[in-house]
């Protein structure tokens, strides 16, 4: 039997919530704890299903699913975990791994370098928006990989490493900027966005004039704050220009056809993608994940003799974590922990149309800031779905924008600012965890109040 | 290996290396010789028509003959007096030791590394070792490096001194004994997969070379200059490949690097070629 709401006691519910937040704890902690976050969540995950057995807040008894006649029972944990995500991220970050493979994406940064022709100015802003770009159509941690490896060595071959941080440190970013530019740019997108029903082609024209302005703000301050400027003289155009022209964006590529197969593919991937939002559609009933995955096995098949090197390139941490988390919040549904965060979140939603979105979506970038945004969207995603509210609601967006931005307030906020943390390591240069925050600070604050701006005035 | 490192190597990759082409200017050219009188006159005018390719009308020819050095000291301050862009002389000067094939002689041990000005060494006088075709022209000329990519003055010299209509060569070879080693060891270690570090390797280490002579073929298209660049890059034992090589191609002059940062001694590469390949002439810089 399982306990209905009002029987599971505030005992039960505040120890359920106190391994919350000891996971949330471990979570910001990932690095000095030597775990991965899998590991971290799946001991949860494994703590809290047998607590929620031996309390019998778990539904056993329903786990049965019914396809026709025939009956088929599932294991509790199994339908806690929201497939149609999981199958996104899977699908997407296979197609994205293969089509990478085909030099596309190296093809479009090097193009980019050359099209600069060296002038500092320039190479921030085409790799401003190639980040953006890139974070909107792969994901964030490859989009500021590719960006800021290209930008490590072309910095070096013109010269001007000293100005590596600040290009780093505005890619970093822009990561998150350009996390918000699609549905399935970064994860919080998809899980809030799959909870509010808002479709990949709303999310896009919604959130797209706020990307571009940001960026192009973002840039701008970049260069000011990290002392970018174009080039004085003719004589050092042209030595940048004679620079950067050794650049060979055909290396990357092993064949014509199948660059040409990934960037096609890449086009009918986003469309496709796009048009799943359309109701009423067989892709619509289908899904995103659908779609995805197929992309994926599309383009493996270009590459079947080797199919098993990216399936050992999928980033099954990222996938078992989500699992395990799934499965933790599911049980803390059970527990009455999300009801009593969802109180706790009452006297924000009672603020009124403008201070409480504004609320919701600062306290999202703070939390964001310090931990994984993936749990903070899952749990708001679930606790704002039980409230019914509207797809254009502003609290959906409120979490979806602070989750994201929160990411830029400090090194740890995001796995793609962390990225960018390392590739400064990597090559010499210094940067403290305070040192990145007094550095990221001025542009997440313009940035969020930008956005409650844009929340609440113009969505 | 992480995506991090994939994609940082991917784009070291694509930076290629490019020629920074640079015309070769010789205005003074000295002839050393152990000469003298007629014998020394006689050496200036082959050593001219060898070198005609960098004989103009502004060219200025100069002699330092036998009677001029009777020590390293002497050569060394005659050579900083008359400062020539090129010293053209041969092995063993004032000695006898030109009949065994074990060093160059004490002047051009000396000189090689205590000027930066260029030497052509030419085959001795005496010893009939040169090739039917060699100090005739430099039609067929020879550039040898292990590490080419990125040479710009060797091959700027190697095209300088090849003639009009003339074939230059770029060639590296990459030491299969070094290869060897550093193979043996990763055989031994289980992270890496010993097939695969072979193949990627010896493909990466030969595709920088083989890159750099293609950027030297766009640059002399694009400058129109009239020289065949021909390519030679592979693994191999150094000194018999280009034995080998050179008698293959009928190589009318080699140009080899001798100064290395690192030492004072002459460059590894380069002692053993110098002493022997003494069939041909040797443009050492």
């Amino acid at each position: 039997m399982t306990h209905d709401p009002q029987s599971v006691s505030g005992a039960v519910t505040a120890g359920f919530a106190l391994l919350l937040v000891a996971m949330i704890l471990c979570l910001a902690l990932e690095e000095k704890l030597h775990a991965k976050k899998s590991v971290i969540v799946a001991v949860f995950a494994v703590v809290c299903l047998l607590l929620g057995g031996l309390l019998h807040l778990l539904p056993f008894e329903e786990m049965v699913v019914v396809v026709g006649e025939e009956h088929i029972a599932l294991p509790i944990y199994i339908p806690a975990i929201d497939w149609g995500v999981v199958a996104i991220i899977l699908g997407s970050s296979l197609f994205v791994d293969i089509t990478s493979k085909s030099g596309l994406f190296t093809w479009i940064a090097i193009v980019l370098t050359k099209t600069s022709r060296g002038d500092p100015v320039r190479l921030l802003i085409f790799y401003g928006v190639m980040t953006v770009a890139f974070s909107a159509v792969l994901n964030n941690v490859t989009a500021m990989i590719i960006v800021g490896s290209l930008t490590a060595v072309s910095l070096g071959r013109l010269g001007i490493g000293d100005k590596l941080l600040g290009f780093l440190l505005v890619e970093g970013l822009l990561t998150n900027v350009g996390g918000l530019l699609t549905l399935i740019s970064s994860v919080p997108n998809i899980i809030v966005g799959n909870a509010a029903g808002i479709t990949f082609v709303t999310f896009f024209s919604k959130t797209a004039p706020y990307v571009v302005v940001v960026t192009g703000i973002t840039i701008w301050l970049g260069a000011k704050v990290f002392d970018i400027r174009p080039l004085a003289s003719d004589e050092a155009r042209s030595e940048a220009a004679q620079r950067v022209s050794g650049f060979d964006e055909n290396d990357g590529i092993e064949s014509r056809f199948k660059f040409t197969f990934g960037a096609v593919m890449l086009g009918a991937f986003i469309v496709t993608i796009a048009a799943a939002s359309i109701p009423d559609t067989v892709l619509h009933s289908l899904g995103m994940g659908y779609v995805a995955l197929s992309f994926a096995v599309i383009m493996l098949v270009q590459y079947k003799s080797i199919a098993d090197r990216f399936y050992q390139a999928v980033d099954w941490d990222l996938l078992a974590f989500f699992a395990a988390l799934f499965v933790v919040i599911n049980v803390m549904e059970h527990a009455q922990v999300l009801a009593l965060i969802g109180r706790g979140l009452a006297p924000i939603l009672e603020l009124g149309d403008t201070v409480g979105p504004s609320t919701l979506l600062f306290s999202s970038a703070a939390a964001s800031s310090v931990t994984d945004n993936i749990p903070l969207a899952a749990m708001l995603a679930k606790i704002l779905g039980s409230l019914d509210l509207a797809a254009d609601s502003p609290y959906w967006w409120a979490v979806i924008f602070g989750a994201n931005l929160g990411g830029n307030i400090t090194p740890i906020g995001s796995a793609s600012t962390l990225v960018a943390v390392t590739i400064i390591h990597k090559h010499g240069l210094e940067l403290s965890f305070v040192g990145f925050v007094r550095a990221a600070l001025p542009f997440a604050a313009l940035q969020l109040v930008l956005a409650a701006g844009y929340v609440l005035w113009v969505l | 290996m992480t995506k991090l490192d994939q994609f940082h190597s991917a784009f070291l990759a694509a930076d290629k290396t490019t020629l920074h082409y640079e015309k070769l200017a010789v205005e003074h050219v000295l002839v050393v010789s152990d000469l003298d009188g007629d014998a020394a006159g006689e050496l200036l005018n082959r050593v001219r028509t060898f070198l005609s390719v960098v004989d103009d009308d502004g060219t200025r020819w100069a002699r330092l003959d036998g009677g001029g050095f009777s020590s390293v000291k002497q050569l060394l301050d005659a050579v900083d007096e008359q400062a020539p862009d090129l010293i053209v002389t041969y092995r063993h000067l004032h000695s006898s030791a030109w009949q065994w094939p074990h060093s160059l002689g004490e002047y051009l041990d000396v000189l090689t590394q205590a000027t930066r000005v260029p030497v052509v060494v030419l085959p001795h006088p005496d010893a009939a070792r040169a090739l039917p075709h060699a100090l005739k022209n430099t039609e067929r000329v020879m550039a040898i490096t292990d590490h080419l990519d990125g040479d710009d003055r060797l091959v700027n010299y190697a095209l300088g001194f090849t003639e009009a209509g003339g074939r230059c060569w770029l060639t590296h070879v990459e030491p299969t004994s070094v290869f060897e080693h550093y193979l043996d060891v990763i055989s031994k270690i289980p992270e890496i997969d010993t097939e695969s570090a072979r193949e990627l390797i010896e493909r990466q280490l030969l595709k920088g070379p083989h890159d750099y002579i293609a950027s030297c073929r766009r640059r002399i298209a694009e400058r129109h200059l009239p020289y065949e660049i021909g390519e030679i890059v592979a693994m191999g034992r150094r000194l018999g490949e280009y034995r080998r090589l050179i008698t293959e191609h009928s190589v009318d002059l080699l140009v080899i690097n001798t100064m290395d940062d690192a030492q004072l001694a002459m460059h590894g590469l380069a002692y053993p070629l110098a002493v022997e390949l003494r069939q041909i002439p040797l443009l050492m810089l």
